[in-house]
């Protein structure tokens, strides 16, 4: 009667072994001269992917160029600009350059660098000339990006104007929000507007920049002073010998690097886009496969012990599940990133930290219908099985199993294809993996409308081939 | 008859929540020995036979089968149960394996036995219960009454001393009953004990050693068939009698 649950045990452990083993291997040894910079996925012409898929733009540009005028080396993440904050924070990364306004409220929690750039927030409306200042704003909706000056700016004068602001996460679906008029305006940091424009946003800039504001290179408050005293040399240096002037005016001269001449149709997208495309979605087959391996390990031992004869390994089940199916993924994932590192100073890469939440996510789905499909057996099949003599884990194997995973199957196809739907959601963390791919190559080249079919196709050929092959394995193992 | 005590049940009470089921029963078995289990449905006669290896567990009194107590929960019910085998109403033949397989399992996975070994007795008892030729049947094509023997040849398969049959022909269509008592009588001439839930009172007046009637968690009234069926003296023993001998 005791094996199984030494079994089980054994197996819990060895699965959080694994865990920290992954954990340990993938995160990157602390190389003195190595700093990770967090920086914002979608904000041109400070940053953004090109063609090739590599990072450029202002902020990307000068800190290589800071940091090889300083000796040090420097990762640059991208994700989105609240998880670069947050990541700063927690202690994920060691500094964010992200088009960030030095505030008041951000000092209290940031050390700034000097400021290197100077922006101001201005209102793009449609070309139509019906909103063109502030005052005709009065009880319609402005879009804003969360957590930008431009944010800031429209809640400090909304009372005022007498608007309602809407928030988006990402600079496109603002536009487009503007575009198919359900916001009359929206707020944006003018060399921003000014890049998204000459891309083709059919928008117009109505007003002069206001809030006028620094943009500052931040380290978490009281850490890194290091790093932040270099960036304010290396920028002194650039200024001097006229590298800064030189990255400035590619991006923000009257021929700035834009590529608007670029083919847009579908083939056109596709071809410009291929690598990038095809690097997203290996992430996300792969983010797939592993989610997939750890949640159904995890989801059978947890619906297992739902239907051990052991209240104790009963309750543990029922609460894994509740707690797991409960919190929605989203929120999870934050947690799990963001959260878990600020508690324990450990960092946690973030394919780790996906692969952990889908895990749990996933996982308490599996283990509910395992549970379930072990339960749909009928009881006399385990009194019969018992009644031989046969151990509770004999019983199980031999007997019930055999006939529960033929009720579990049909759950099981349903919940992978769910994982490999799920994996999008990871895109808050900053994993590029195809969503997060669409989101950065429509920040730079604003088709919407086009890049999101070309991912939707991806992933509905890819649910289809699972869907086969699923269906394939059905009919081999004749269960 | 042999006078060693097989099956030895000391103030046995069972009770579900508020409900005291079982009230306190007393009963020795002894080997060789058919003792056939009579009563109204609801008196407790199947939570007692289901006490006996333990699928419900005895919540005060003993429990003695071959001197070993199964009230006791440090004994290893598993061994004890190699020896008692059960037969249920509604087969719970295991529909993810054939007809052989099912009386393979325990013998290999138990008794140590090679395949060809527990094969080979697969054979002989399906042959016993006149089912030789649903050897690789699955067990979903045979009719209630044939897998009601397989259910039969199954717990015979691990050799017990002790047979207990949980009312093991009331799911089945009449014309499929008198095929399943067939087999049982057959065991009760080989010497096998037995302990028969049933209201099948024609097979306990010819086959029972022993009657036994129980009402309301308790036995009422036990002796033998003549005894039971001809000469009743409790007065609700005669009012069970009257309801089911004169339909």
């Amino acid at each position: 009667m005791r094996r199984p649950w030494i079994k089980i045990l054994s197996s819990l452990i060895a699965l959080l072994a694994l865990f920290t083993a992954l954990q340990l291997t993938a995160a990157p040894a602390k190389a003195t001269t190595t700093y990770q910079i967090a920086t914002d996925s979608t904000f041109p012409p400070f940053e953004f992917a090109n063609s090739q898929n590599k990072y450029v733009g202002i902020d990307i540009d000068l800190l290589h160029a800071i940091a090889k005028d300083q000796g040090f080396k420097v990762n640059i993440k991208p994700t989105s600009f609240n998880a670069a904050t947050q990541g700063v924070q927690s202690g994920q990364m060691d500094g964010v350059i992200a088009g960030m306004s030095i505030t008041k409220e951000r000092e209290a929690t940031f050390d700034f660098s000097k400021a290197y750039f100077m922006s101001g927030v201005v209102m793009a409306a449609k070309p139509n000339g019906k909103i063109t200042k502030l005052s005709q704003l009065r009880g319609k909706r402005v879009a804003v990006k969360t957590g930008t000056s431009g944010a800031q700016y429209a809640q400090s004068i909304h009372k005022k104007y007498g608007f309602k602001i809407v928030t988006f996460d990402e600079s496109n679906d603002m536009y487009q929000d503007v575009l198919t008029g359900n916001s009359a305006a929206c707020f944006e940091d003018s060399p921003v507007m000014k890049y998204a424009i000459r891309q083709g946003t059919k928008l117009k800039i109505y007003t002069k920049p206001a809030l006028s504001g620094p943009y500052g290179f931040a380290v978490k408050k009281g850490h890194n002073q290091k790093l932040l005293r270099m960036f304010n040399n290396g920028l002194a240096d650039l200024k001097a010998n006229g590298e800064y002037a030189r990255i400035t005016k590619h991006y923000l001269g009257a021929k700035g690097s834009s590529d608007t001449t670029s083919d847009r149709t579908f083939l056109g997208l596709l071809k410009q886009n291929k690598g990038a495309l095809l690097n997203g979605f290996e992430e996300t087959i792969w983010l797939t496969i592993v989610a997939i391996f750890f949640a159904t390990l995890f989801g059978v031992i947890v619906g297992l012990m739902g239907v051990v004869p052991s209240k104790f390994f009963n309750g543990v089940s029922t609460t894994l599940i509740y707690i797991f199916r409960g919190l929605p993924l989203l929120v999870l994932a934050l947690f799990i990133y963001t959260g878990i590192p600020s508690l324990t100073g450990q960092k946690i890469p973030a394919f780790i930290a996906g692969i952990v939440t889908l895990t749990f996510n996933e996982g308490a789905y599996i283990a509910a219908f395992v549970k379930g499909g072990i339960h749909a057996v009928d009881d006399g099949q385990m009194e019969a099985a018992r009644s031989l003599g046969l151990p509770f884990g004999k019983a199980m194997r031999r007997v019930i199993l055999p006939q529960g995973i033929r009720i579990m199957i049909p759950s099981f196809i349903n919940q992978f294809i769910i994982t490999l739907k799920d994996t999008s959601i990871l895109s808050i963390i900053g994993i590029i993996e195809l969503t997060q791919t669409g989101k950065i190559i429509i920040a730079r080249n604003l088709e919407g409308f086009k890049v999101w079919t070309i991912v939707a196709i991806i992933y509905l050929i890819v649910i289809t081939l699972l869907t086969w092959l699923s269906n394939w394995v059905q009919r081999r193992v004749r269960l | 008859m042999n006078t060693k005590i097989k099956v030895k049940v000391s103030h046995l009470i069972k009770t579900f929540g508020d409900n005291q089921v079982l009230k306190g029963i007393n009963l020795e078995v002894h080997d060789n020995e058919v003792v056939v289990v009579i009563g109204p449905s609801g008196s407790g006669k199947s939570t007692f036979l289901r006490n006996l290896n333990r699928l419900e567990a005895p919540t005060s009194g003993a429990i003695v089968i071959d001197d070993m107590d199964i009230a006791d929960p440090k004994t290893n019910i598993n061994k004890v149960r190699e020896n008692i085998g059960m037969v249920f109403q509604h087969f719970n033949l295991f529909s993810n394996l054939s007809v052989s397989e099912n009386i393979m399992l325990a013998p290999v996975e138990l008794q140590k036995k090679t395949k060809a070994e527990a094969a080979k007795q697969a054979k002989d008892l399906l042959a016993m219960v006149g089912l030789e030729s649903k050897y690789d049947a699955t067990v979903q094509s045979l009719s209630g009454g044939q897998q009601q023997r397989v259910a039969i040849a199954r717990a015979l398969a691990m050799n017990p001393d002790v047979m207990l049959f949980d009312e093991p022909t009331s799911a089945l269509d009449p014309e499929m009953v008198g095929d399943v008592l067939e087999v049982m009588k057959q065991l009760a001439k080989q010497g096998m004990t037995m302990i028969v839930v049933t209201h099948e009172m024609g097979f306990a007046k010819e086959v029972a050693d022993r009657v036994v009637f129980v009402d309301d968690g308790n036995i009422q009234e036990q002796g033998t068939p003549d005894e039971i069926f001809n000469h009743p003296k409790d007065p609700r023993l005669q009012n069970f009698l009257n309801k089911v001998l004169n339909v």
